[in-house]
């Protein structure tokens, strides 16, 4: 079978542009990408760099964007993937920080955000003698969030980190629902206000993007939706650790329980306090040249603002 | 205006998919814009304040953004030469279960790999875990499971020591988190495994090895146990005879380096890459074996290599062998399940040695490329309930229907019975230098390993060797700064090394194919003896070659060139014990000596280095309670 793989090339040492290099290949018939990655570096060009491990699909190592999708190299097959000219283009996946060629940085991507969701079970009884005694059901979640072999494609895929790389991310809110669903944790409670904190689930904008990039059909964006589930179930506001965070949310909710829009200047005002409004003259000044500053507090209420009203006092009902 | 004082931090696009989108949609959208919208508002206005206020990331907060100078994060501070009492060299299962097993015992323990510890090997690991949890079930059933497996070539203290270890190692993970199937009483459930007269393989659904490896990471990081990622270690530091450090190349500069300690571990997995086509991750390549070799320890048992029956696609990939556990067929060109004729009970659910033997028998007898999987009898969903990675592979990666399709399988490498011989605590004839897991020797496994006791091999005794690596006193390091400098000058001559046509991928590959075609399931003396003389040979290339990529950052050409430098003595190894050993016993089946021979060969091979190739020894087996006898399945 012969297929031409156009290859992301680009060496931060050298400086230049990075380039699409051509190599023109003869495969075997059930060859995959990583098999045609392998014959370059062995056979063709000894200076392309490429992560890979396992070649069976289980670690993830070998992530790469193939046609403008973020695949496996090594369970992705040539002969499906190359255009009717016979072209497969192999580059980094987005959003990424590319140290040689196809290696990016996944520390930044993943590792220090996995890392920063404390990920390890703090269990709550311990019989060192046998084991937890559970039902099935009750673990079948915690699996299913285990399934993830950390390839980053949801957070390739997530609309927020473009904007904000500080954001955890799905795939290491993923790993944080992995704990906050395991029967035998014991910090569901600490867990959940850690990450109600800003750059945590709050800051989701629920695109669903996550859950079309997962290959292993986890639904990051859903594990999302259940921890904030389970935040409001056990009547944990957001933003415990920090005054200003819980005034921005709790100012946020009421004006669209009052009105049904959002008040921006009564979000700034309860936000900042009187005394810190004053920072932000220069933007209101700015604001207010262009006709755009808010008058706090005379808001009209939207058409059908009572039902929105009435969602609030139900929810607020439920929650304790 | 209200809907204009509402709207007007949104982004144009946003507004207009709220319009037009059905109620649902709408409100899902005008979400989406509020938050992003509020976001940017608020990261423009005093983005400051803001990111003092969230989560803060270990690395310091907001040092992601800033960590993009161009050197990367690796290349700020490092100590001129670490140091630790325990260096773990291989983050895979059984590594990061001595680094544990160190670190609680209060030693300064690190790791130091090829791979970030979630991308080694051991999570390809899909079967179980064996241990005698169930009320049927004893310790000495799964030792007598083990040791008849084996072919009685496993030494039966060692044996009954792990197997006596099974049920407190699993249940540790359990409490660590893995989270185990349970049964219908919310016990810990178990499935057969070939070769096993009990279901007795504790699992995650088709991914036990890859939930180990996830939690044992897990607790590496609540230790706080320093891990050194995308190093290579490329040479032990000798002191005396005795290890005191490494010398690693770090993948992201190129620098070489030096690492000294009271105890290494060598945790560097088997060596199956040495053969073409194989079921092993490119790492392993034998380097942890290669290494302990040159540095003096010998090794054992190195013909026992297993070949897997499920072996699909050219380049190697395995099916988990649960497939024949739930009853699933192998049958021949003709249709006939031919494992009948080699284990008339058990058929397919013999062990692998058995089962691998009998597909290449009739490959090679019915000049055929691959017997057939056929899994067309079984309940579709049970396998999709029960192995659910596993029937998504068949379906891209065979490329057949497995509901409609016999599945094409061979036997293909997988993992290597023999390595570095360690004692029950993992110590190597050298001194302050511990070997474990894949790369290791215990003798347990014999000549052919059950599935379900490699993950439980790396726990048990991957625990024993940091344990017993903690309390190795300080060496000296006298001689280090010499060694080091040695190295760094080895390496700049191989990068510099002007190349002539000869290139090592081809080397690897005729090395591959080499081993597969006569060390491979099948074997006999001349084809051994051809298999040394090219091995030699290969060997003469390599030393010619070198390597025509020159930069320092992720020079992979490098690592590879280096990998079959350990390959190469590996397989020389190999082809020598498969040699020496003339019968056949388990995974060797000498096709000129077809029968076992417990007068002369219930002994281990021992490989010890010489420059002109491996001198042979033996050693007898530990029989404890079982006599060797018939192996019928």
């Amino acid at each position: 079978m012969q297929a031409t793989l156009k290859v992301y090339r680009h060496d931060p040492d050298a400086g230049g542009k990075p380039t699409f290099q051509p190599y023109p290949l003869e495969l075997p018939e059930d060859a995959t990408v990583l098999d045609g990655l392998v014959k370059i570096r062995e056979e063709l060009d000894g200076t392309l760099a490429f992560r890979a491990s396992c070649n069976r699909g289980f670690c993830g190592e070998c992530t790469l964007r193939i046609n403008r999708g973020g695949r496996l190299a090594c369970m992705t097959r040539v002969a499906s993937a190359r255009t009717k000219e016979g072209e497969v283009t192999v580059e980094p996946i987005r959003n990424v920080r590319v140290l040689k060629d196809l290696v990016y940085d996944v520390d930044q991507l993943l590792w220090q955000k996995i890392k920063a969701v404390e990920p390890w079970l703090q269990p709550t009884v311990s019989q060192p003698e046998r084991e937890h005694v559970l039902s099935d059901e009750q673990l079948r979640p915690v699996r299913n969030a285990m399934r993830c072999y950390y390839c980053g494609l949801c957070d390739e895929g997530c609309s927020v980190i473009p904007f904000d790389n500080t954001f955890l991310g799905p795939a290491a809110l993923t790993k944080a629902y992995r704990f906050v669903s395991d029967p035998r944790d014991g910090a569901r409670a600490h867990r959940l206000r850690a990450i109600g904190e800003p750059r945590g689930m709050w800051d989701c904008v629920h695109c669903f993007e996550a859950d079309e990039h997962c290959p292993r059909g986890i639904d990051p964006t859903h594990r999302i939706m259940d921890l904030r589930d389970a935040a409001v179930g056990m009547g944990i506001k957001s933003g415990t650790r920090n005054p200003q965070v819980a005034r921005h949310y709790d100012s946020f909710a009421a004006s669209v329980k009052t009105s049904g829009w959002l008040d921006e200047g009564r979000l700034a005002l309860e936000t900042w306090g009187v005394r810190r409004i004053f920072d932000l003259l220069p933007v209101a000044w700015r604001a207010l040249r262009r006709g755009k500053l808010p008058t706090p507090y005379r808001h009209p209420k939207r058409p059908g603002a009572e039902r929105i009203s009435r969602i609030f006092e139900k929810v607020e009902r439920r929650s304790p | 205006m209200p809907a204009e004082g509402s709207t007007r931090w949104f982004p144009p696009a946003a507004d207009s998919q709220a319009e037009t989108g059905d109620q649902v949609n709408s409100c899902v959208a005008v979400s989406w814009a509020i938050t992003l919208a509020c976001r940017l508002a608020l990261s423009m206005q005093a983005g400051k304040q803001w990111r003092h206020g969230g989560l803060s990331l270990p690395a310091a907060g907001g040092s992601i953004p800033a960590a993009q100078t161009p050197q990367g994060k690796r290349e700020t501070k490092r100590e001129p030469m670490p140091k630790h009492s325990v260096l773990v060299v291989g983050a895979g299962i059984a590594g990061m279960r001595a680094a544990l097993a160190a670190s609680e015992r209060g030693s300064d323990v690190a790791l130091i790999s090829k791979v970030h510890p979630l991308r080694t090997h051991g999570g390809t690991s899909q079967g179980g875990i064996n241990a005698a949890l169930h009320a049927e079930d004893r310790a000495d059933l799964h030792a007598m499971d083990t040791v008849k497996g084996g072919d009685y070539l496993g030494d039966q203290d060692v044996v009954e020591l792990l197997t006596g270890a099974a049920p407190r190692a699993v249940i540790a993970l359990d409490h660590w988190g893995v989270p185990f199937n349970r049964d219908a009483h919310g016990r810990l459930d178990a499935r057969r495994l070939c070769g096993a007269t009990r279901p007795r393989a504790c699992f995650v659904d088709d991914m036990t090895g890859h939930a180990t490896l996830q939690v044992l990471y897990e607790q590496v990081l609540k230790a706080g146990i320093r891990a050194y990622e995308e190093w290579v270690v490329t040479r032990l530091l000798l002191d005396d005879g005795a290890c005191v450090g490494v010398v690693a190349i770090e993948l992201a500069s190129g620098a070489v380096e030096a690492f000294a300690a009271n105890a290494v571990v060598l945790a560097t997995g088997g060596c199956a890459r040495v053969y073409e086509p194989t079921g092993a991750a490119y790492g392993v390549a034998g380097d942890g074996v290669a290494l302990a070799y040159r540095a003096g320890a010998p090794l054992m048992d190195m013909e026992m290599v297993q070949f897997h029956p499920l072996g699909i696609r050219g380049s190697g990939m395995i099916l988990t062998e649960a497939l024949l556990g739930l009853g699933g067929h192998l049958v021949n060109g003709g249709g006939e399940r031919f494992t009948l004729k080699y284990a008339p009970t058990l058929g397919e659910r013999a062990p692998r040695d058995i089962v691998a033997r009998a597909a290449e028998e009739e490959i090679v007898s019915g000049r055929a490329e691959f017997v057939a999987l056929d899994l067309r009898h079984l309940k579709g969903d049970e396998v999709k309930r029960q192995l659910p990675l596993t029937s998504h592979i068949v379906k891209t990666q065979a490329g057949v229907d497995p509901a409609k399709e016999t599945v094409p399988v061979r036997p293909v490498a997988h993992r290597t019975m023999g390595g570095i011989h360690v004692s029950r605590d993992g110590a190597t004839g050298v001194t302050g230098l511990y070997a474990t897991g894949g790369c290791a020797a215990t003798g347990v496994h014999g000549a052919n390993a059950l599935g379900g006791n490699w993950l439980l091999e790396a726990l048990v005794f991957g625990e024993r060797a940091g344990l017993a690596a903690a309390q190795q006193g300080p060496g000296s390091a006298r001689a280090v700064d010499a060694q080091l400098e040695d190295e760094r000058r080895r390496i700049a001559e191989i990068v510099d090394r002007s190349t002539g046509p000869e290139r090592a991928g081809a080397i690897r590959s005729e090395l591959g194919r080499l081993m597969r075609r006569h060390v491979g399931p099948l074997r006999d003396a001349s084809g051994l003896q051809e298999a040394a003389n090219e091995i030699h040979d290969l060997g003469a290339r390599h030393r010619r070659a070198g390597i025509t990529n020159k930069g320092r950052r992720y020079n992979y050409e490098l690592i590879a060139f280096l990998e079959l430098e350990s390959l190469l003595t590996v397989g020389g190894v190999i082809a020598a014990a498969a040699g020496f050993r003339e019968e056949s016993r388990g995974a060797h089946l000498r096709q000129d000596r077809p029968a076992r021979d417990d007068a002369r060969w219930l002994v281990h091979t021992l490989s010890s280095f010489r420059p002109d190739g491996p001198a042979m020894t033996s050693k007898p087996v530990v029989i404890t309670g079982w006599k060797p006898e018939g192996r019928r399945y």
